[in-house]
């Protein structure tokens, strides 16, 4: 009785930093979106440099843990005089990160359409661009949703890292009222299980998505 | 190019690395002409219809066709030379190949309305028609999956001939279906050769072949050992290459005993 009490009392508190994480996985799942959507098509690209570039950038951002990447946005880029606010700088990281992840899924699914299906469109006399718009994403749409699905529920929990640069979302909130009630097991099990409650709705959500999609076409 | 004339192939080559898919192939296509290619796999008949729908390039020789003149190299031609003979040559595939995310309808409106900017309603009305020709327009709002085989195949005919193209190209259009669907597909294809349809056809259906074909051309080796008129070639074969070719798949149960492995033949292009 105890534990829920408490967790009542610094629940609003708690919803406050929920609002900053809801915003930040947002901003960041857009950047990671559309910048790994270009890294994906860059990869896929007859033109080398565009390729090489993008396939570096992917080797070796994603071998970087987050965190060194949040750090580095936000203080060693501020060392020569880059100063982005904690907000900015973790939609940066997370999105930068984030977009190699998504690039592979977009890639994969992107090269995993039926070479006949390429070959049938060609046939008809369509351009690469229409192509890929009218016949080849919409069918890699189908297998991104799993694997991106995935990606989301991990950046979701990435998200938590920035508490550490001093944004105050979910996880700062529970790491402060941890402090000053000394009762970190509490307040910590409480975010736990906003954090999870989260991903059980995200998770749900895009399962039935996913469902609706293959039920239309068949 | 003689003003009937709508493929003229010279010496055409075409290789897969070192690996040699035809050689030394030339062939002319006149206006409402149906040739058929038969042969047996390996022999580059797929990949010879592919080059003429520019899929793929060839590496040596020349392909004159609809205006153009095409000649060999590693690259494919200039993209509005490209799309120009693609929309203006329908192709049908083995594997159908329709697009799984679209409905049958949407399927062949798809490439008139977006190539050809034609309106949606002319798009709908001719893909109705179309439909309605081989027997599916009731079948207009389904998704390709819920389709048998050879429904899938008059389909995918359909989609090819809403661009209205000047000649046609099959690509083994039945190998892949159950031998009680060949027939409902060749009769779609047999009603286009009487419509005036110029069209090249790859296929194992010989009896079909000497139906339709006005001309038949034996590839093998890749090349082409033989060509003329159907009957003629069918009938009365002038190579020993078409001969033994010919004995095999029109007896196969006769043959069966003195089967000696055949020298030349590659892998399935």
């Amino acid at each position: 009785m105890h534990m829920v009490r408490l967790w009542a009392q610094y629940l609003p508190q708690m919803l406050k930093g929920v609002g900053i994480t809801l915003e930040l996985t947002g901003a960041s799942l857009g950047v990671a979106i559309i910048f790994g959507f270009i890294l994906a098509i860059a990869r896929l690209s007859k033109i080398r440099l565009m390729e090489i570039i993008a396939r570096w950038y992917i080797e070796i951002v994603r071998a970087i843990p987050v965190l060194v990447i949040l750090f580095i946005a936000y203080y060693s880029l501020g060392q020569i005089g880059i100063k982005l606010s904690g907000m900015t700088a973790a939609i940066v990281s997370l999105g930068a990160f984030y977009a190699t992840q998504f690039g592979e899924i977009f890639r994969g699914a992107i090269l995993g359409v039926d070479r006949g299906q390429k070959e049938a469109a060609a046939a008809l006399g369509m351009p690469g661009g229409l192509m890929m718009r009218k016949v080849i994403l919409p069918q890699a749409f189908f297998s991104i949703l799993p694997p991106a699905t995935n990606q989301l529920s991990n950046l979701i929990k990435d998200t938590s890292l920035v508490f550490t640069i001093g944004v105050a979302d979910l996880m700062f909130q529970a790491y402060a009222a941890a402090s000053t009630t000394f009762l970190p097991l509490d307040m910590l099990t409480l975010a736990g299980i906003i954090y999870f409650v989260f991903y059980i709705i995200i998770s749900k959500f895009l399962a039935r998505w996913e469902l609706n999609v293959q039920q239309r076409r068949s | 190019m003689s003003n009937n004339v709508v493929v003229r192939a010279e010496n055409l080559s075409k290789r897969f690395g070192d690996q040699i898919v035809f050689e030394h192939v030339s062939l002319e296509v006149h206006k409402s002409e149906v040739v058929a290619i038969i042969g047996p796999s390996g022999a580059g008949k797929s990949t010879l219809i592919r080059c003429i729908n520019v899929l793929h390039p060839f590496n040596e020789g020349t392909l004159q066709l609809l205006g153009h003149t095409l000649t060999g190299g590693s690259a494919l031609p200039p993209k509005p030379v490209l799309n120009d003979i693609r929309t203006r040559v329908g192709m049908v595939f083995q594997t159908f190949n329709l697009f799984p995310h679209l409905t049958v309808l949407n399927n062949i409106i798809l490439a008139p309305m977006e190539v050809k900017k034609i309106s949606r309603k002319e798009a709908v009305e001719r893909a109705l028609k179309l439909l309605d020709m081989v027997g599916l327009g009731h079948k207009a709002d389904m998704f390709p999956k819920r389709l048998s085989g050879g429904e899938q195949q008059r389909v995918a005919i359909c989609r090819a001939l809403a661009m209205e193209p000047e000649i046609m190209l099959f690509d083994e259009p039945t190998s892949m279906l159950d031998p009680e669907l060949v027939g409902e597909v060749l009769a779609a294809i047999q009603r286009l050769a009487r419509e005036g349809m110029t069209m090249i056809l790859v296929t194992h259906e010989m009896m079909f072949a000497k139906e339709v074909a006005d001309t038949v051309v034996i590839m093998a080796d890749h090349t082409i050992v033989e060509k003329g008129s159907a009957q003629k070639v069918l009938e009365t074969p002038q190579t020993e290459r078409s001969r033994v070719f010919l004995r095999r798949v029109l007896n196969p149960g006769t043959t069966a005993l003195d089967f000696e492995p055949m020298v030349g033949q590659g892998g399935d292009h």
